[in-house]
């Protein structure tokens, strides 16, 4: 909505959730994701689809497959198929099979109960509801590393296989994988590996020419004619390439850039603009994210944070992290919380994208859990949770 | 839909002994307002038992008022689209609802 006095013409078009109608620099990676579901249009019955949609934070999986699931779907509609494309963070549903096939059955019963059966009966359930309305679903799976972590393999096998062993019915459920890291697919087992690695689709870094594209566009569509200068849009491009060729970075930047030229009335996102909001994000990361963290899990975060911070080192052991923990605790005037209790905080920290941990079996003395902070500055880090402890805000 | 299924009886009630019960009136309603339900939650709406709830949708959909699904171990329950008189009730409600 216009504002009076605003740089912003309409600021939902740099939202998360806005999926434009054309995505620079990914003609042909939709073109092929358009390609592998080809058979939807012509031969739904015959076959299901599975795909994975691999890169980098930013790089554009996401919007790639929301765009093309409005595409395919608009045209199957066409054709009076009954096509749905059902878009699943399997982070905001904890990872649980359960959960998401829930959410997969409410697209068509609403207020189907949550309780009282099993993930496998739901999937059961969700193919009778497809058979029975002919209806077919491309489930897209977003942030899958959440999925296999809690579920493994019984999962993803349960997704593809279920429907196979079906005798004479039709096909009715494909499936598009989105995750960061392929490493992820080989904690699979083999046969359930095979059945998804036939088609990959891996999204490239953008460059800085690929991301003032991107910024333009959205520019365009966001602000009013000439409130953004090509200064401004070329530092945004030039942060968000040094931050992987993150487009979402810059998206949010120039966004919150706006806010900053609205709070101070100027006619122009000037680079000041830029530069105040950068300080204000912590890359990769909503500050809404820290806060939304339990007390015990702030602690904990901190005591990871000032680990790393001391020691330089790429990863630290969890034995090492609950001994910095300690310290904060005692920092804090809190009774340190158990070896397990902190087990789960490091799978909660890892499911938010805060931490990464990787089980070490390398050793003689068993396996250990390997803690890594990739992606987030540490004394952005450091900063951020220690005001939020002090703010009292637990 | 040939998917939703509804019991068939041979004594059609009169309207006062099928609007006699407040659960059943409450039972139309809810379903009005939300279009299908589980028997276990439509029981937790009205804050009655299993057993009782199912005896009034048993009478709701022996008058053809009601039509249910089943999935698994889960039934669904729904107004029946196809009967003029649940269009009367629905109509009932709604405006009762819009003019308090």
């Amino acid at each position: 909505m216009p504002q009076y006095g605003s740089v912003f013409k309409d600021e939902t078009k740099l939202d998360i959730t806005y999926i434009p109608n054309r995505l620079p620099h990914r003609d042909s990676e939709l073109r092929l994701l358009t390609e592998f579901f080809s058979f939807i249009l012509q031969f739904p019955t015959k076959m299901a689809q599975r795909v994975i949609i691999t890169g980098d934070v930013g790089t554009g999986k996401t919007v790639l497959s929301q765009r093309f699931g409005a595409d395919i779907t608009h045209e199957a509609n066409k054709l009076r198929i009954n096509l749905r494309y059902v878009h699943v963070n399997c982070r905001e549903y904890r990872g649980s099979l359960f959960l998401i096939l829930h959410h997969v059955v409410s697209v068509f019963h609403p207020t189907f109960p949550k309780r009282g059966y099993s993930a496998e009966e739901l999937l059961r359930i969700l193919l009778q509801i497809l058979d029975e309305e002919n209806a077919y679903v491309i489930l897209a799976l977003d942030e899958f590393e959440s999925l296999v972590e809690r579920e493994g393999s019984e999962a993803v096998y349960k997704l593809t296989r279920l429907q196979e062993i079906r005798s004479n019915k039709p096909q009715r459920l494909s499936l598009i994988c989105i995750l960061r890291n392929l490493k992820v697919v080989e904690q699979l087992d083999a046969s359930t590996r095979s059945t998804l690695q036939s088609n990959i689709i891996s999204l490239e870094k953008y460059s800085k020419h690929h991301l003032i594209d991107i910024l333009n566009d959205r520019i365009t569509l966001a602000f009013k004619p000439l409130a953004v200068p090509d200064d401004t849009i070329s530092l945004i491009a030039e942060l968000a390439f040094s931050e992987g060729g993150n487009a979402r970075f810059g998206i949010e930047l120039i966004w919150r850039a706006g806010k900053y030229a609205d709070a101070e009335n100027l006619d122009a996102v000037t680079p000041e603009c830029v530069r105040k909001a950068v300080s204000s994000i912590i890359p990769t990361m909503r500050k809404s994210d820290l806060a939304s963290l339990s007390f015990h899990e702030k602690l904990f975060l901190l005591g990871i944070a000032r680990l790393f911070k001391e020691s330089q080192k790429a990863y630290i052991s969890l034995a090492e992290a609950e001994q910095a923990y300690a310290v904060v605790c005692e920092e804090f005037g809190a009774q340190p919380h158990s070896h397990t209790q902190l087990w789960k905080y490091l799978q909660t920290l890892s499911a938010v994208g805060i931490v990464e941990k990787e089980v070490s079996s390398a050793g003689s003395t068993g396996r250990s859990t390997l803690i890594y902070l990739t992606r987030i500055p540490i004394r952005e880090l450091e900063k951020e949770l220690s005001a939020l402890l002090e703010k009292g805000e637990v | 839909m040939p998917f939703w299924k509804r019991e068939k009886c041979d004594n059609i009630m009169d309207v006062e002994d099928v609007f006699s019960s407040r659960l059943r009136i409450k039972i139309l309603k809810i379903l009005v307002q939300v279009g299908e339900l589980n028997v276990s939650e439509i029981a937790r709406r009205l804050g009655v038992n299993y057993n009782t709830t199912k005896e009034h949708l048993k009478v709701l959909e022996d008058e053809g008022l009601l039509q249910h699904k089943v999935f698994g171990r889960i039934r669904l329950y729904r107004l029946n689209e196809h009967s003029p008189k649940t269009n009367a009730i629905r109509n009932l409600i709604e405006i009762w609802e819009q003019n308090p």
